[in-house]
């Protein structure tokens, strides 16, 4: 394990997956702030949401290794290609708007991957009708407390802040080894081909700074998504993962100590052989989910059928109303600063 | 932290400053939005954009609105950049849908349309013309010539088909629709023909957090739906058949007794007598020599006696409706003859949709639709219903059935229950401005006084008549619309012009069970005037000449096809017209392409509506790109221009199909008080101050004070719009619940009866068997031996196709078209996932990427819409698959509400449950 894991406080995040509609609006907002119009960014999408069960991004990512063992031991896993990453894709507009070539010519892509995209398999899911199911997975680097990539990098670029956790790179120092990517096994590092470094989440540091949330955060139409330190009792990012116990890290067999949290997802009843429905039945199939977030999911999944029965009942319920979120800022922890009333001192 | 402070971590912190902020949001209709944003500029470019949460909560207990937006809105500065922008009047160079175009000055673009458009109404009159309206509000003031030509606008309801046939049908209105924050509020949420995980990405947090909050929520679908991932109960339903469902769960509630009695006697036309010999409405003139034939009867079961059901108040009074019985009535020639109540006879129809029976149309557990009803009868409850239904053939039947389920629950009126539809604000301040006698607020004072005058005119023979009536009745008119005073009901403009005479004829496309041709109706239709002489006779002769889309996409939307429109439509056009930002399908076809300034280029506001109860303003970060203009220039401009080159072939006035004599001097004159109001900032604040005398904004508000703020809430509806069809009146400090004066003050509604209205006794309706909502099978549309049922509905990462083509948003799916398909029908066909498929209907036939899930229903294919027909092999799309068919009866008239006004009444096109089949293609 790394020795530079240790960090005063920890910032973490929580996604609320029955509130998350996978409409991208984070990854957007994230690839407008972040990797628009860059040096060798195309392919970059700091933030993806992918459907569960799905091969996601990079396709099939789950297998492909890295993390600790439970012994601590480092394990390098297999490096994503590009075409697993997918995506990267600019268009003919020209040739087909300009180029006087009427049908011949329709919108495709003209670079990028050709079978694969960072939501190529979106809203597929699993299950057979009428009982089909899926969920949206929002993904981002997990700022791992026991964090492999930090460990694996051999140029001592990576280190894990010590103000906030965050797990971050110094691209100057860093020489493109990707031994990062390899060990991840999130596999949430993309490697920049033109610049030759390797680039990752960087926690919105910039605005984290200046007290403004990370985007990811401030930008989530579906109320989705928390932040906060995970020590901070007046966060709801602290009362979802310690207190309540409703949100759970992500693969903790990969044993990274992973620092974004999530809402396991409830599902509507599945239908029995005659089309009835079956209220007591799963329309997720348990291993599913366990194979997520470990045998607590089950436990999780238990508070929150209890609380939403409560407010059923008429009963007060605190879980229930953090995750209502009343009050937007709560969702922000102490990072609640507008950023339009920013004005900058430019040299 | 010392490895920060180089220049990696400085590198970064340098991407996010910028040099200004401004107040942006999105003029569009996206179901309909109103987002409040902030737009960052550096160097004089727009680097990005983002939500400004700025909403207060407007009632206590209730979650705030923040951070309204979505992907669209949060990557809308990436398509000012896009390589699809149009930066330079464009000339087409080469043939039409060619592509090859050629730079030309604005001068020389607008002399070639202005002389296109005399040419036009020197040959045929204004009416060869033509607009179609457009979803995006801010693209409207391009078309300022409509209102000094006389131009016909073709009705938005009809041209994106968003509206609710069967709530018109019912209430006399379609669009009663709560603000959305009231979604946190329902007990039972029936997300039923809606998609909101796709559609309603900025408000969909309301619905989870209703169900955080006790409620229930229940998807029901064909598919699988992302709406129902998020459901605790999916009812997977055979496509087409929701009438049935629902008339079953009435049966239930009907059976067990659960029916709110007194709601259903006071609200409905439920306790109305019919009379047993023929089938209508007792009427008054019938039993009364002296009485109206409006007027409809109760049997009060107090003193067992015929009595007359006000036509003033829905309060049943001293009277106790009879919901049973028959009973004897004396006619006025003394006659006898039985009458029964609308209850009674819905009772015996409702013995067909038994759960078991219904169970076997729906594909449906029997046990299901109790456990259901129950739900219904004994909660809050509210359909979450989006724009689906009335797209399909029978839709107004869903929706009538929907609405018998709601009312007898007695569930609208009160927050958390109701159903919904689009609801959009006019803008009086806009649409005042040619007309009030100056510019100033003093004029705006004078022209609103006297448009009150005028409105109790509107009611002098008829005191009873509700505000609600005479908004309607003044509407009908259409002299007080401003910019839709010209609105026509396209469907006779598509029949004779648009070559849609013949696919309206096929049989396949119809109800097998219709009695007549389609010529028939049409042509009762038009003798009978039911649509007006102007809408309806017209276009038998004359053809259009100049076809002008501003920030419309026809070559997209219109259903029937892009080779229809081709086919029969563009060899009449002189002159194709594409103003907009973007090069689409149209522009591509088009004669001239005139680029519009981008969003961020130009002062807009957010399309004003119920949902949101809140002006938003979208002001100017940075200059138009290139050449482009904001679209008032360009309105005035070509205006201008129209002038100038009347005047040099002497041409001073003209005359309309109507014989209405029309000048064509000072023309920008009159559109701009003399040229007071000519430019875009002054015309804008001046706008607002004059909503603000009108009562739709606060007192004071002015461009200024809404820079310092982002956003109003409304503080009234205004005079035009939806906003008083809601019947409900704004209050301060209250979400918005509509029906409100209907069930809390008992103001009748706008309909025949004057009550919720399920019993529709119109000649057509009895023939077609429709005069109580029913269940009918999908028509054989597409072809009756096709195995396939397409549906489709608005996709997750564009409005309509306006941000389609945003390299950003094309990366966050596969990047193209796709259609849907259940896995072992897959398996069937031998098509893998990702497969080039072609599938054809008996209209048409197209290309497109097969994606496989078992979320999709075996038999549906599933196209979401909104693709750029230039983004398929050969740039055919679904629409030409859809024989974009009308069910006759939206022809039919003279029957109290069933009458045409803008948006309102009328045929629209049906699009789903398309017959087709799939196969692969091999390369």
């Amino acid at each position: 394990m790394p020795d530079n894991k240790k960090s005063k406080r920890q910032l973490a995040w929580v996604y609320d997956l029955n509130k998350c509609i996978g409409c991208q609006t984070c990854s957007v907002a994230c690839k407008m702030l972040w990797n628009n119009e860059e040096e060798g960014a195309d392919h970059q999408w700091w933030m993806t949401v992918n459907t569960k069960p799905g091969a996601g991004t990079p396709r099939g990512w789950e297998s492909m290794g890295g993390g600790y063992d439970a012994k601590g031991k480092l394990h390098f896993g297999r490096l994503p290609t590009p075409e697993e990453f997918g995506g990267g894709w600019d268009f003919n507009y020209d040739d087909v708007l300009r180029g006087g070539k009427g049908r011949s010519a329709h919108l495709k892509k003209i670079s990028g991957s050709k079978t694969w995209g960072m939501n190529w398999d979106e809203d597929e899911g699993g299950g057979e009708f009428p009982n089909a199911y899926f969920f949206y997975l929002p993904r981002m680097c997990n700022h791992c407390t026991d964090a492999a990539c930090v460990e694996a990098c051999p140029s001592g670029a990576m280190f894990k802040r010590e103000s906030d956790g965050l797990v971050l790179r110094d691209e100057d120092a860093c020489t493109g080894s990707q031994q990062c990517a390899s060990a991840c096994p999130y596999k949430k590092i993309y490697f920049n081909e033109a610049r030759g470094v390797s680039q990752h989440c960087i926690g919105c540091f910039p605005r984290l700074e200046q007290g403004v949330a990370p985007v990811c955060v401030r930008q989530c139409p579906g109320r989705a998504a928390f932040v906060g330190f995970l020590d901070d009792e007046n966060s709801a990012v602290h009362r979802l993962v310690a207190k309540h116990r409703v949100a759970l890290p992500l693969h903790p067999e990969f044993n990274t100590t992973p620092n974004v949290f999530y809402v396991p997802p409830l599902a509507p009843a599945p239908l029995r052989e005659d089309g009835s429905w079956d209220e007591n039945a799963s329309r997720i199939p348990p291993n599913i989910l366990e194979d997520l977030f470990g045998t607590e999911v089950h436990g999780a999944l238990e508070v929150l059928r209890s609380e939403l029965d409560k407010k059923r009942r008429g009963k007060e319920s605190k879980v229930m109303d953090e995750l209502i979120l009343y009050q937007w800022k709560d969702c922000l922890g102490h990072l609640t600063r507008d950023p339009a009333e920013i004005v900058w001192k430019r040299s | 932290m010392a490895q920060t402070d180089s220049n990696w971590a400085d590198r970064y912190r340098e991407k996010w400053t910028w040099d200004s902020v401004t107040w942006g949001t999105h003029s569009v209709d996206c179901y309909p939005g109103g987002c409040p944003f902030r737009v960052y500029t550096k160097n004089g470019r727009i680097v990005r954009e983002e939500q400004a949460s700025i909403h207060t909560p407007i009632e206590a207990g209730i979650p705030d609105r923040n951070p309204m937006g979505c992907q669209k809105g949060a990557c809308w500065s990436h398509c000012h950049y896009s390589q699809d922008r149009i930066t330079t009047p464009l000339k087409r160079a080469g043939e039409r849908g060619e592509g090859k175009w050629q730079e030309v000055s604005w001068d020389e673009a607008l002399t070639d349309i202005a002389d296109a458009m005399l040419d036009a109404i020197e040959e045929q009159g204004p009416e060869s013309i033509i607009t179609p309206l457009t979803p995006e509000v801010g693209a409207q003031p391009a078309r300022l010539f409509n209102r000094v030509l006389g131009t016909p606008t073709s009705d938005g309801n009809a041209e994106f088909q968003d509206f609710s046939p069967g709530w018109h049908l019912t209430w006399g209105v379609f669009n009663p629709t709560s603000s959305m924050d009231d979604w946190f509020l329902a007990d039972l949420t029936l997300i039923w023909h809606a998609n909101p995980v796709y559609t309603n990405i900025h408000w969909y947090h309301y619905l989870a957090e209703s169900r955080y909050n006790g409620g229930e929520i229940v998807t029901i679908a064909p598919d699988y739906s992302a709406s129902a991932t998020h459901a605790d109960y999916h009812q997977p339903i055979r496509i087409g058949t929701d009438a049935a469902l629902a008339l079953s769960m009435c049966k239930v509630i009907i059976d067990s007794g659960l029916y709110q009695k007194q709601f259903v006697q006071e609200q409905t036309d439920l306790p109305l007598l019919v009379r047993k010999d023929n089938g209508r409405f007792l009427r008054g003139n019938e039993v009364y020599d002296w009485d109206r034939e409006d007027q409809f009867f109760w049997w009060n079961t107090l003193n067992g006696s015929l009595t007359s059901a006000p036509r003033n108040t829905l309060a049943l009074l001293d009277v106790d409706p009879a919901l049973e019985g028959t009973f004897k009535v004396t006619l006025s020639d003394l006659s006898e003859i039985e009458v029964e109540p609308v209850f009674q006879l819905l009772k015996r129809h409702l013995e067909d949709y038994t759960p078991e029976r219904a169970g076997e149309i729906c594909e449906i557990a029997p046990d299901n639709i109790r456990k259901l009803a129950r739900k219904v009868a004994t909660r809050k409850t509210k359909i979450f219903i989006g724009w689906n239904s009335g797209k399909y053939y029978h839709g107004d039947l869903m929706e009538r059935a929907m609405a018998l389920l709601l009312g007898l629950t007695g569930n609208w009126g009160k927050k958390g229950t109701g159903t919904r539809s689009w609801a959009i604000m006019g803008m009086d301040g806009d649409a005042f401005m040619a007309r009030k006698p100056g510019p100033g607020q003093e004029a705006a004072q004078k022209h609103i006084a006297s448009m009150i005058a005028m409105r109790k005119l509107v009611s002098v023979n008829d005191p009873t008549m509700t505000p609600e009536m005479v908004q309607n009745r003044a509407a009908e008119v259409a002299s007080e619309l401003g910019g839709m005073g010209n609105m026509i009901p396209p469907a006779f403009l598509w029949y004779y012009q648009f070559g849609y005479k013949e696919r309206w004829n096929d049989p396949e496309n119809n109800d097998p069970t219709m009695k007549r041709s389609f010529d028939e109706y049409v042509n009762e239709a038009i003798e009978k005037g039911w649509f007006g002489d102007r809408a309806s006779k017209v276009f038998q002769h004359v053809e259009p000449r100049v076809f002008f889309e501003s920030g419309g996409n026809v070559l997209r939307r219109q259903r029937g096809g892009q080779k229809q429109l081709l086919k029969h439509l563009w060899p009449k056009l002189k002159m194709i017209v594409s103003v907009d930002y973007r090069m689409t399908t149209t522009g591509l076809h088009s004669d001239y392409v005139l680029p519009a300034a981008q969003h961020y280029e130009k002062l807009v506001h957010s399309m004003m509506s119920v949902h949101h109860l809140r002006f938003v303003l979208g002001d100017k970060a940075t200059e138009p790109l290139g050449d482009s203009l904001p679209d008032v220039e360009i309105g005035f401009r070509l205006v201008e221009k129209i002038e100038e080159r009347a005047a040099k072939r002497g041409l001073t006035e003209f005359k309309d199909c109507e014989g209405n004599v029309r000048s064509l001097v000072g023309l920008s004159d009159q559109l701009s008080q003399g040229g007071a109001l000519r430019e875009e900032e002054v015309r804008f604040d001046e706008a607002i101050r004059d909503n603000a005398v009108y009562g739709l904004l606060p007192k004071g508000t002015t461009l200024e004070t809404l820079r310092e703020k982002g956003a109003v809430r409304f503080t009234s509806w205004g005079s035009i719009g939806h906003g008083i069809s809601q019947g409900s009146s704004i209050r301060p400090d209250e979400i918005h619940t509509p029906m409100r004066w209907h069930v809390e003050d008992k103001v009748p509604y706008d309909t025949l009866v004057r009550r919720a209205q399920y019993y529709i006794d119109h000649d057509w309706f009895i023939e077609a068997g429709e005069a109580l909502p029913t269940h009918k099978e999908p028509t054989n549309q597409g072809g009756a031996q096709r195995r396939f049922l397409m549906t489709s509905g608005h996709n997750r990462w564009s409005i309509h196709s306006m941000n389609m083509t945003n390299n950003i948003l094309l990366n966050t799916h596969r990047g193209e078209p796709f259609v849907f398909i259940n896995d072992d029908d897959a398996v069937g066909l031998g098509i893998e996932n990702g497969d080039k498929v072609r599938m054809t209907s008996n209209a048409g036939t197209m290309l497109i990427q097969a994606k496989i899930s078992p979320s999709v229903r075996p038999g549906q294919l599933i196209v979401y819409n909104g693709f750029e027909p230039y983004m398929h092999e050969e740039h055919y799309s679904q629409a030409d698959l859809e024989p974009g068919h009308v069910k006759h009866l939206g022809l039919a008239g003279g029957y109290g509400h069933l009458t045409y006004r803008a948006f309102s009444w009328q045929p629209i096109p049906a699009d789903r449950a398309v017959r087709c089949d799939i196969e692969k293609v091999m390369d």
